[in-house]
C-alpha cells in the first residue's frame, strides 16, 4: 500500500508547478521528473538537477568532500548521546566516561564512533584540501561570477575548525592523555611573543588547565565550533552551486571541441546551477550537453549514497573492532612519559623539539619558530594561494598538469615533510622524549605495583 | 511527457551501492555481536545452575540477571563486581570455583559489601565489567587487582594474597594491629623495633635525617631511581630491593642495611605503599586516634631519653646511630658501638685520644661529622665533655657491679 502523499500522479494529472512525485523518485520516468525530484525533497535540494559527468567520477574527487561531510553528520550524530551521558566537570567527567565505555547500552561503540569519525575526519578533510590543491580547483573558469577562491579560503578556516573541534573533543575525556595533549597544545600556543601567555589564558580560562578549561573546551566542543562549522559547511556547498559545480566542469567548457548547443528546448531549470550570466532560456556550451550530462537523481544521489553509506560502514566497523583508549584519571602531578600533543599536532612538536637549541645554559626556544612562526606561515601560505597561483584557467579541474608542476611539487613536499615529522612524533618518540627506531621496545613505564 | 535521457552512467553503479548494503548490514551484524561479548553472560547463567542444583529452582528464580552494582558514595566506588561473583553473600558456595564461591571467612560482617564494595579492599577496576579489564589486566589502570596472581608475581614468602592488606591499612593505618593483617602488622613491630623514626617522620613525628615518610604511597613510580634495580620496574619492588639493601639502589644513602629477611622487607613495602591519602568518609576511620598510640613505659623511656643525662646526645643526633648505656640512651639503630667507653675506644680502635678524633674524624665518622651531623668547636668541645662524663658514670656503674654494657641476664626460672 502506497501512502497518499508518495501517490505518483497519474498522466493527464498534473498541472503547472505540482510536482508529481512529492517524495524522492529513485527511478524516475523522464527528465522531468528526475528534476522534479531535487526540487520537492528538502534533502536533495542543493543538488543541481543535472551533473557533468566526468565531475562523479571517483578518480578526480575521490568523493573526499562528502567522505568528510558524512563524517561530520556522524560526529553530530552520535555526539548527541554523548552529551546526555557525559558530566563536564573534573569530579565526575572522567567517571562518567567509564560509565559510557563499561554500563551505558551501546554506549562504548557511540565512544567509539565518535572518536573514529573525528580521526577520520581530520584525515579526510586534509586529503580534501590536499585534492583540491592538486587540481587547481580554487580557480575561477568560465562561469560568471565565480568566486572559488574565496571558497578555499573557507575550506581552510573550516579546516582550522576541524582541527579545533578534535583538539577540543581531547580534553573531555578527562584522563592523563587528554590532560597532557591539551597542556602540550595549550602551551605551544603561549610561545606567541608578547600575547602568548595571554592567548594561553583565554584558551584555557585561567593559568592552569582546571574546571574552568573544561567548560570552556565542553562548550566550544559542543555548540561554538560545531555550529560554526555547519554554517560554513553549508555556505561551502552553497558557493559549489553557485560556482558551477566542480572546476572540472569549466575545464570541460573550455575544451577546445565546446561549441554551443543552442536553446535547450524544455529546459525548466538553470543547468548546473550557475544562477548569474545564464537566464531560463539557455544556450548551453558542451558540457551542458545531453550527453555529456546526468540526471542528479538518481546517478549522483546514488554515488553519494555510496560514499555516505560506505562511510557509516567503514567507522562502524572500525569502531567495533578497535578499543577507545582511556588512561588513568587527569592528574597534573604526574607527567605521563612521553607527553605528546594530539597526532595531527605532533609534527609541531617535533619541530618545536629539534630548534630549541641548549647551549651551555642558554636555551633557544623553538616553540616561537615550531608553534608559532611555521604553522602561522603555512596556513597564511594557503589561505592566499589562490592569487599567488599565476597558471591558466585551463588548468583547472585536472590532476598534475605540467604548468602547475613546480606548486604541485612544492606542496606534496610540504605534505611529506609534515607527515615525516607526524611519524617521527608518534612513534619514535619515547620516554624523555628520546629516539628510538620504531622496532625498538621502549623502556618499561614504572607503575605502582 | 517526454522520456527521460538514457543514463550514460556505468551500469555497475547499482551492483555497488547492493554491496555497500550489504556492508553495512553486516558492521551492524558485527556492532551487535561484539556488543554481545560479555563474560558475565555465561558467569550468571552458571550460578544459576549451581543454585538449582544445590537449592532448588526457586532459590534459583531469585538469581538477579543483567548488570549488578554496588555503589559506594563515601568511598565515590560502583562496583560491578556482583555481576560475576554472585555468589559472594550466598552460604553454601565456600568450596565453588571462582567466581562462584562464597566470601571466605567472616571479614563480611564487619565490612558488609553493600557498605564497602569491593573494589576498595580487594583493588581492581570496580566500573569495569569484563574479567581482564576489571582485574585491571589492561593498560592505563593503575589499581590492578590486589589477589594471589599479582602475589606470585612478587614471589611473596608466605601468604600470596597478601598484597591486599595494603588497603586495610590504608583505613587502619593507625592501628598497632589490625587483625587479619599480619604482613601490615610484622611492618609496624619492625618500625618500632629498628627505630625508624630516629631519621624519618610518620604521622607527624620522628626525625629528619631522611625523607618523611607519612605519604610515601603516594609517591608517583616515576620519582624512583630504577637505573640499580633489576627486574620488575614498580614502586613495590623498588621498596622491596631498598629495604634489603639500601645502599644496592641509592649509593650514598645514610640508610643501614638491616639486613632484613625477604619476608620483613616485602612488609614493610606494603607498608609504605600503604600509607597514601585516599579520600573516603570520616565513617570508614576506625575509632582509634589519628595519631600512633604509645605505651606509657614507651612514652616514659623516650621522656627520659629526652631530658636525662644523656638528653645532648639525643639533641644532637648522635644516638641515631649509638647507644650511650651508661646515661640510658638505646639508639634505634645501633650501627655504631656504644659511646659510654668512647674515651677508651678510640684509643683502642683508632690509635688517638677522643679528643683528637673528634677533631680529625675518620672513616665513617669523617661522613657523618661533615654531612649530617656538623659541629662547631665549641660543640665539639661540649662532645668531649659529654663523653668524658659518660665514660666517669660507666666506670662509677662498673664499679658497683652494674655494668651496663653487660648482656642483659636472663630472668632465673623459679
Amino acid at each position: 500500500m502506497r501512502l497518499p502523499f508518495t501517490r505518483r500522479a497519474a498522466a493527464g494529472e498534473t498541472s503547472p508547478g505540482v510536482h508529481p512525485q512529492p517524495l524522492w523518485s529513485y527511478r524516475p520516468q523522464s527528465d522531468r521528473e528526475a528534476g522534479d525530484a531535487v526540487v520537492s525533497n528538502l534533502l536533495l535540494h542543493w543538488f543541481p538537477s543535472k551533473v557533468y559527468k566526468p565531475s562523479l567520477a571517483w578518480n578526480y574527487s575521490a568523493w573526499l568532500g562528502t567522505i568528510s561531510g558524512a563524517l561530520f553528520f556522524l560526529l553530530v550524530l552520535s555526539g548527541l548521546p554523548l552529551m546526555f551521558l557525559y558530566v563536564p566537570s573534573v569530579e565526575r567527567a572522567y567517571q562518567s566516561v567509564k560509565d559510557i565505555e563499561y554500563v551505558v547500552t551501546f554506549g562504548w561503540w557511540i565512544r567509539a564512533v565518535h572518536r573514529i569519525g573525528a580521526h577520520l575526519m581530520v584525515v579526510a578533510v586534509v586529503l580534501h584540501l590536499a585534492r583540491v590543491f592538486f587540481t587547481g580547483a580554487y580557480k575561477n573558469g568560465v562561469g560568471q561570477g565565480q568566486q572559488r577562491e574565496w571558497n578555499w579560503v573557507i575550506g581552510v578556516v573550516m579546516l582550522l575548525l576541524t582541527l579545533f573541534l578534535s583538539f577540543t573533543g581531547y580534553l573531555l575525556p578527562w584522563d592523563q592523555l587528554a590532560f597532557w595533549a591539551v597542556t602540550v597544545g595549550t602551551n605551544i600556543a603561549s610561545a606567541v611573543p608578547g600575547i602568548g601567555p595571554r592567548i594561553r589564558e583565554l584558551l584555557i580560562g585561567g593559568r592552569a588547565i582546571e574546571q574552568a578549561t573544561l567548560i570552556r573546551f565542553y562548550v566550544l566542543h559542543i555548540i561554538v565550533l560545531p555550529g560554526a562549522l555547519g554554517g560554513l559547511f553549508a555556505y561551502h556547498m552553497w558557493r559549489i552551486r553557485k560556482d558551477g559545480g566542480l572546476a572540472r566542469a569549466d575545464a570541460a567548457a573550455l575544451a577546445p571541441d565546446a561549441k554551443d548547443t543552442g536553446p535547450v528546448p524544455t529546459k525548466t531549470y538553470t543547468l548546473l546551477g550557475v544562477a548569474r550570466g545564464t537566464s531560463p532560456a539557455v544556450t548551453a556550451r558542451s558540457p551542458e550537453a545531453p550527453d555529456q550530462t546526468v540526471n542528479a537523481v538518481p546517478d549522483l544521489t546514488r554515488r553519494a549514497l555510496i560514499v555516505i553509506l560506505g562511510t557509516f560502514a567503514l567507522v562502524s566497523i572500525l569502531a567495533s573492532a578497535i578499543p577507545s583508549p582511556l588512561e588513568e584519571p587527569a592528574n597534573a602531578l604526574i607527567t605521563p612519559n612521553p607527553a605528546k600533543a594530539p597526532w595531527y599536532f605532533l609534527w609541531l612538536q617535533e619541530i618545536v623539539t629539534d630548534t630549541t637549541i641548549r647551549l651551555g645554559s642558554l636555551t633557544i626556544n623553538g616553540a616561537f619558530l615550531g608553534g608559532v612562526i611555521l604553522p602561522g606561515l603555512l596556513v597564511g601560505l594557503l589561505t592566499v594561494w589562490p592569487w599567488l597561483d599565476k597558471s591558466a584557467v585551463s588548468t583547472a579541474g585536472l590532476w598534475f598538469p605540467r604548468s602547475r608542476r613546480r606548486q604541485n611539487l612544492l606542496f606534496i613536499l610540504a605534505m611529506l615533510f609534515i607527515l615525516a615529522f607526524t611519524f617521527v612524533g608518534m612513534f619514535m618518540r619515547g620516554p624523555y622524549w628520546n629516539l628510538y627506531w620504531p622496532w625498538e621496545t621502549w623502556p618499561g613505564i614504572p607503575g605502582r605495583i | 511527457m517526454e522520456k527521460r535521457t538514457n543514463s550514460p552512467f556505468p551500469r555497475i553503479d547499482r551492483p555497488v551501492l547492493a554491496a555497500i548494503g550489504i556492508v553495512l548490514v553486516g558492521a551492524t551484524v558485527f556492532f551487535a555481536w561484539s556488543d554481545r561479548q560479555h563474560d558475565y553472560k555465561y558467569y550468571q547463567y552458571a550460578f544459576r545452575g549451581m543454585v538449582a542444583e544445590k537449592l532448588g529452582a526457586e532459590r534459583a528464580a531469585t538469581v538477579p540477571s543483567g548488570l549488578q552494582q554496588v555503589w559506594v558514595p563515601g568511598l565515590r566506588r560502583a562496583d560491578r563486581c556482583v555481576t560475576c561473583h554472585q555468589a559472594v553473600s550466598w552460604k553454601g558456595f565456600e568450596t565453588a570455583e571462582e567466581p562462584h564461591r562464597t566470601h571466605p571467612g567472616d571479614l563480611l560482617k564487619s565490612h558488609p559489601p553493600e557498605r564497602f564494595g569491593c573494589s576498595a579492599c580487594h583493588g581492581g577496576q570496580g566500573w569495569a565489567i569484563d574479567t581482564a579489564a576489571a582485574h585491571g589486566e589492561v593498560a592505563h589502570w593503575e589499581e590492578p587487582l590486589l589477589g594471589k596472581p599479582l602475589g606470585e608475581a612478587y614471589s611473596l614468602t608466605d601468604n600470596k594474597a597478601a598484597l591486599m592488606q595494603m588497603n586495610c591499612n590504608i583505613c587502619h593505618r593507625y592501628e598497632r594491629a589490625t587483625k587479619g593483617a599480619e604482613m601490615i602488622n610484622l611492618a609496624k613491630d619492625l618500625v618500632q623495633e629498628k627505630g625508624c623514626r630516629a631519621c624519618h617522620v610518620i604521622n607527624g613525628r620522628g626525625g629528619t635525617i631522611g625523607p618523611d615518610l607519612t605519604w610515601v604511597g603516594d609517591k608517583a613510580p616515576e620519582q624512583y631511581d630504577y637505573s640499580r634495580l633489576s627486574g620488575q620496574t614498580t614502586a613495590f619492588a623498588w621498596h622491596v630491593a631498598h629495604f634489603k639493601d639500601p645502599r644496592a639502589l641509592v649509593q650514598d644513602t645514610v640508610m643501614p642495611n638491616f639486613h632484613l629477611s625477604t619476608k620483613q622487607a616485602q612488609a614493610l613495602a606494603m607498608l609504605m605503599l600503604s600509607w597514601r591519602k585516599a579520600p573516603f568518609d570520616a565513617a570508614f576511620l576506625p575509632g582509634v586516634p589519628r595519631t600512633d598510640p604509645q605505651t606509657a613505659d614507651e612514652r616514659k623511656a623516650e621522656e627520659d631519653m629526652k631530658t636525662g643525662p644523656g638528653a645532648w646526645f639525643v639533641q644532637t643526633g648522635c644516638f641515631v646511630c649509638h647507644s650511650i648505656a651508661a646515661l640510658k640512651v638505646r639508639s634505634p639503630a645501633q650501627i655504631g658501638p656504644d659511646l659510654s667507653t668512647a674515651v677508651e675506644d678510640t684509643q683502642k680502635r683508632f690509635g688517638v685520644t677522643v679528643d683528637q678524633f673528634l677533631k680529625n674524624p675518620t672513616g665513617t665518622m669523617s661522613v657523618v661529622l661533615s654531612r649530617q651531623i656538623v659541629l662547631t668547636p665549641e660543640q665539639k668541645e661540649t662532645a668531649i665533655q659529654k663523653l668524658r662524663e659518660a665514660f666517669a658514670e660507666y666506670q662509677r656503674l662498673v664499679a658497683e657491679g652494674k655494668n651496663p654494657l653487660a648482656p642483659p641476664v636472663e630472668a632465673a626460672p623459679k
